[in-house]
């Protein structure tokens, strides 16, 4: 089966042919670009008006509500203790100092040990990486089954994980425990992996399953009648028109699993503790001191890999999920 | 379902115990504990560096926040995999771990090494089922201090501070009057029920703090004294500064040290914000027990060891406890963690003036009361919290609401 | 008609081991909730059966019927909230604004903090002694007050609005992804028709985003009910219990007050709670619109 015959046609054709074009080899960086200039995107630009002044006005509004706990967190790292003391938490800091954010980095006290928060940091790799990759493999896999493969029953397993995403994490630790150790597998990093595939699998199948839901059938009918099967239909047909989406679901479990502490914490053994655990030991004390300055650094250090992936795939992530929301 | 569990400790137990079979010669003892801040990372040091002497190796497992270690420790003994001690409060947090058969008593350790008889009896009680001793004491917090700033009280014209309650709410509408924050406090549940139970204890005496909190008496609830101390501390509402809501202990200390207010009532590890802000006690601030230094409510922190069946685990345990308990260790130890030693009969004279109030007490059982914890379950505590938060934080409730809150607490609660 | 068959098999085959999961993970410790909320349980869970006392317990407590007012009220304005300035955000950067990358980070950026220390930050900004309100009376706005987090009676809106900071971006970037699929054939026909640009947004392109908004407001609802970070890193369910939320009143209950039976009573009311809606939604959202031509 042809590509050029399975794009999709009908009223919102245009979107899913978008996100196919931009995973045609050698053309997907370039497109993506191209598109980020062209002219018939959006609203057609307009000279100075007052609504374009309102406009201005309403971004800077927003953008200053938004930045200012940033704002407050960089000049409260960049002090000393007694500055944070006695000052005003706007003032700026009095010299340039990135003591606290070396400190947090590579010395910081988190428990016996004073090294930082670099400790967990290879870690949070170990367990984001797969945990990441095998999450959005399982939802991918169920929201294409779920959508195009009437099975039986298969809808009640939808309601049934949207429903389990309600209940809190912490709930499940007791059973998920003693299953874990029943079968030999607690406090390992393969534990923790299986147990993010299992938190993520809700809302990576709702995703798929809407991005999925909103692709014309008659593509994935006409695969059918060329002879496709279940795999050889996800693979070669419906993978490749999902790169967009596949990067919204990354920028999501990559935030939710770097982010994690709880079930790091309970399911990953003393080896393998993410980076959370430190950051948690370092900002978390109940009768310790606080320093607010390195609880600020140790903070932003630690989200740092979730922003350079926003950063990094910004205009994926954008782009990705136009492709497969204006359906359905 | 008791059984179960029991096994599958005992199973995975074994399956490990095969694994490294011989590899340690050492005696490895992983703790778990909360301790995490630069002071108390100094404090479990010393820990560490005296196992280290004995001949051990100290593994350590540290996770900030009281409840996020507790989980984990726990979660590790329902999995299987349990550490060689564990960090718990003085109290019953660990009654059921004891009860499920999880916890080793330690009592043929504490007959070995005699020193069960110079710590204070509260805590030896509070550490104890059936008369067998299950967890460790390692140290006493003192909590209920009040700490006072001198320059405060003597611009408000203020000499002395008062040694009684009904002195002292005067003298702070004094202060007041004179711009300052009376009372520095961080309205979260915990520090607003511990100024209530210092109130309790320090105006309604030690009689009836026990009958109201051991006994669970409703009489005693309902008394003229409790009721008195229910109005000292709702008087106390129109004393703090507007910030107070939500603020954690250590930044309503800063007010004392900016000289913005006058007195915090907390536990002795305030001394540490002092202390890092290069201050001295007894010169730059003052410090007294209750508010007359004649009864110290004492807490602290215990080691339980998880049951196990592994020699080489067990002799871990055996020379963990000699160490922490050890004369040498407990100076050591509580120097750097700003609380005083759990024996009476350890050198004190390196602690500073403060700590030396307290530690006379602790001579004497007459000058102790054990904190509230070790008198309440876990879940009766939370109940108190919620009863005394909702009546602090509503300036109409009526010393009545709190009564009934409390006499309603006790009911359901058992 | 062997294929079909076979095909029909491999999908079912598929589904076999998330239904292992689904089984073992989730229906596994639903039940196993409901189970222990019938029990004494404490600490540990145990089989000392009490009937319906852990529920009589939780409807008589103060702090659980706040919470749960506290959940539909947050809940309702978290979010509109977050969907109408996601969305507002996400028009306002289809503009053709500058800096669109910066800002769209800005906006975003919440989203990836650890809210322990981002939640203390709005615990400052919203504090009288530290935060907005003493900086804009020291410019001598004697009368200016922004005091939400220590206020009873304002104190759940601070959690919206510290919610909002956090959300939003997120709803932002969904939106805007939405929007830049919109046909240009749309604008100009609207153009040449001169019908207004907030008429088209509202009639023509809000209807177009319908499954983006299905799922972000499915977000959103998951994150309302297991509010627990943000509730205890910004008031602590204070002043008093005035901004409880029912996660932290389960996860209080499950460790700190070790009253396991009395935490999965409160657990199982909100699963009801959440059945109640959800499944009649998912109902007529899903299982009515069989697709035509899927394989049967």
């Amino acid at each position: 089966m042809s590509l050029e015959t399975a794009r999709p046609r009908g009223p919102h054709g245009e979107s899913a042919a978008l996100a196919f074009r931009a995973t045609e080899p050698g053309r997907a960086a370039g497109s993506a670009a191209a598109h980020e200039r062209s002219p018939t995107r959006g609203r057609k630009p307009r000279h100075l008006t007052i609504g374009r002044i309102g406009l201005y006005g309403f971004v800077a509004i927003a953008a200053a509500f938004f930045i200012l706990p940033a704002v407050v967190m960089i000049l409260t790292s960049l002090k000393t203790m007694p500055e944070i003391r006695e000052g005003s938490i706007f003032a700026l800091p009095e010299s340039f100092d990135l003591t606290a954010w070396i400190k947090a980095w590579s010395s910081a006290c988190t428990g016996l040990d004073c090294d930082g928060i670099r400790v967990g940091f290879w870690n949070s790799v170990l367990i984001t990486v797969p945990s990441t990759i095998l999450s959005i493999a399982a939802g991918a896999t169920l929201g294409y089954a779920l959508s195009f493969w009437r099975v039986k029953g298969a809808d009640i397993l939808f309601a049934v994980l949207l429903l389990g995403a309600f209940l809190p994490y912490q709930i499940f630790l007791y059973p998920m425990v003693r299953a874990f150790s029943m079968v030999g597998l607690y406090n390992t990093l393969f534990c923790i992996v299986i147990v993010h595939v299992i938190f993520g699998l809700p809302i990576m199948t709702l995703i798929f399953r809407n991005f999925y839901a909103g692709l014309p059938v008659e593509l994935f009918n006409a695969a059918r009648v060329d002879g496709g099967g279940f795999f050889r239909i996800f693979w070669n047909v419906m993978l490749p028109m999902s790169t967009p989406i596949l990067i919204v679901a990354a920028i999501l479990q990559i935030t939710n699993i770097w982010n994690d502490f709880i079930l790091g914490l309970v399911f990953a053994g003393r080896e393998n503790l993410p980076m959370t655990v430190q950051l948690n030991n370092v900002v978390n004390s109940t009768y310790g001191e606080r320093e607010y300055n390195l609880n600020m650094a140790a903070t932003i250090l630690t989200a740092a890999v979730p922003l350079l992936v926003y950063f990094v795939s910004g205009r994926w992530f954008v782009r990705g999920i136009a492709a497969g929301a204006v359906k359905g | 379902m008791k059984e179960l569990v029991r096994s599958m400790l005992v199973g995975a137990a074994f399956s490990l115990a095969a694994m490294p079979a011989g590899a340690q010669e050492k005696p490895r003892a992983e703790v778990m504990h909360w301790w995490t801040s630069g002071g108390e990372s100094a404090a479990i040091k010393t820990f560490a560096d005296a196992y280290a002497k004995a001949g051990g190796e100290w593994v350590d497992s540290a996770t900030a926040g009281g409840e996020n270690s507790r989980a984990a420790t726990i979660n590790r003994m329902v999995g299987g995999q349990p550490p060689t001690a564990a960090q718990f409060n003085t109290g019953r947090q660990f009654d059921d771990l004891v009860s499920q058969g999880l916890i080793r008593p330690i009592e043929d350790l504490a007959q070995a090494g005699g020193w069960k008889a110079a710590m204070p009896a509260s805590l030896v009680a509070a550490a104890s089922r059936d008369g067998e001793l299950y967890a460790l004491p390692i140290n006493v917090h003192g909590q209920n201090w009040t700490f006072y700033s001198k320059d405060v009280l003597e611009k408000s014209g203020v000499s002395e501070l008062p040694s009684t309650w009904e002195a002292m709410i005067p003298a702070l509408q004094k202060i007041k009057d004179a711009g300052f924050t009376p009372l520095a406090l961080g309205g979260q549940p915990w520090q607003e029920r511990a100024l209530f139970n210092a109130i309790l204890l320090q105006q309604g005496g030690k009689d009836l703090y026990m009958k109201v909190y051991q006994d669970k008496d409703e009489e005693a609830v309902r008394s003229e004294g409790f009721r008195k101390a229910v109005e000292t501390y709702g008087a106390l509402r129109g004393m703090v500064d507007a910030g107070s809501p939500g603020r954690s202990w250590n930044d309503s200390t800063s007010l004392l040290l900016r000289d913005q207010a006058a007195i915090q009532v907390m536990g002795d590890w305030v001394k540490g914000e002092f202390t890092n802000a290069g201050e001295k006690p007894g010169e730059d601030y003052g410090c007294t027990i209750g508010l007359d230094d004649t009864m110290l409510m004492v807490g602290g922190d215990v080691f339980v060891f998880p049951k196990t069946d592994e020699p080489a685990k067990k002799a871990a345990q055996d020379l963990l406890v000699e160490t922490m308990i050890s004369k040498d260790a407990q100076i050591a130890f509580n120097l750097a963690k700003g609380s005083m030693p759990v024996r009476k009969d350890v050198d004190t004279t390196s602690f500073d003036a403060c700590a030396q109030k307290g530690l006379k007490l602790l001579q004497s059982e007459e000058g102790q009361a054990p904190v509230f914890e070790i008198l309440v379950s876990a879940s009766l505590a939370g109940s108190v919290d919620d009863v005394v938060t909702q009546f602090w934080n509503n300036p109409s409730a009526e010393p009545d609401d709190m009564v009934e809150g409390f006499v309603n607490a006790f009911e359901i609660e058992g | 008609m062997t294929a079909p068959r076979k095909r029909l098999s491999t999908a079912t085959l598929v589904l076999l081991p998330f239904w292992a999961v689904v089984i073992a993970a989730y229906i596994g410790t639903m039940l196993w909730t409901v189970q222990i909320s019938f029990t004494a349980s404490k600490l540990l869970p145990v089989d000392d059966y009490v009937g319906f006392a852990q529920y009589e317990r939780l409807f008589s407590s103060t702090r659980w019927i706040v919470s749960m007012q506290n959940a539909v009220i947050f809940g309702v304005l978290f979010i509109t909230g977050a969907l109408v300035l996601g969305f507002l955000l996400a028009v306002v950067l289809d503009q053709r604004v500058r800096f669109e990358n910066t800002l769209r980070t800005i906006f975003l950026y919440p989203y990836a903090m650890s809210f322990i220390v981002t939640g203390l930050i709005w615990q400052w900004l919203m504090n009288p002694g530290l935060g907005i309100q003493k900086t804009v009376r020291d410019w001598g706005f004697e009368s200016f007050s922004f005091a939400w987090a220590v206020d009873r009676d304002m104190a759940l809106y601070a959690l919206v609005l510290a919610g909002l900071w956090q959300a939003s971006g997120l709803v932002m970037a969904l939106m805007l992804a939405g929007l830049r699929g919109v046909d240009e054939e749309i604008w100009k026909a609207s153009r040449i028709d001169g019908i207004p640009a907030w008429r088209v947004y509202l009639f023509v392109v809000v209807p177009m985003l319908r499954p983006l908004i299905v799922t972000a407001v499915v977000l959103l609802s998951i994150s309302v009910v297991k509010a627990f970070d943000l509730v205890v890193a910004l008031t602590n369910g204070g002043p008093g219990i005035s901004s409880d939320m029912p996660a932290k009143f389960v996860m209080d209950n499950l460790f700190t007050r070790q009253n396991i039976g009395l935490a999965t009573a409160a657990a199982t009311v909100m699963l009801i709670t959440v059945a109640a809606v959800l499944v009649p939604w998912i109902y007529a959202e899903y299982f009515r619109k069989t697709r035509k031509g899927a394989a049967a």
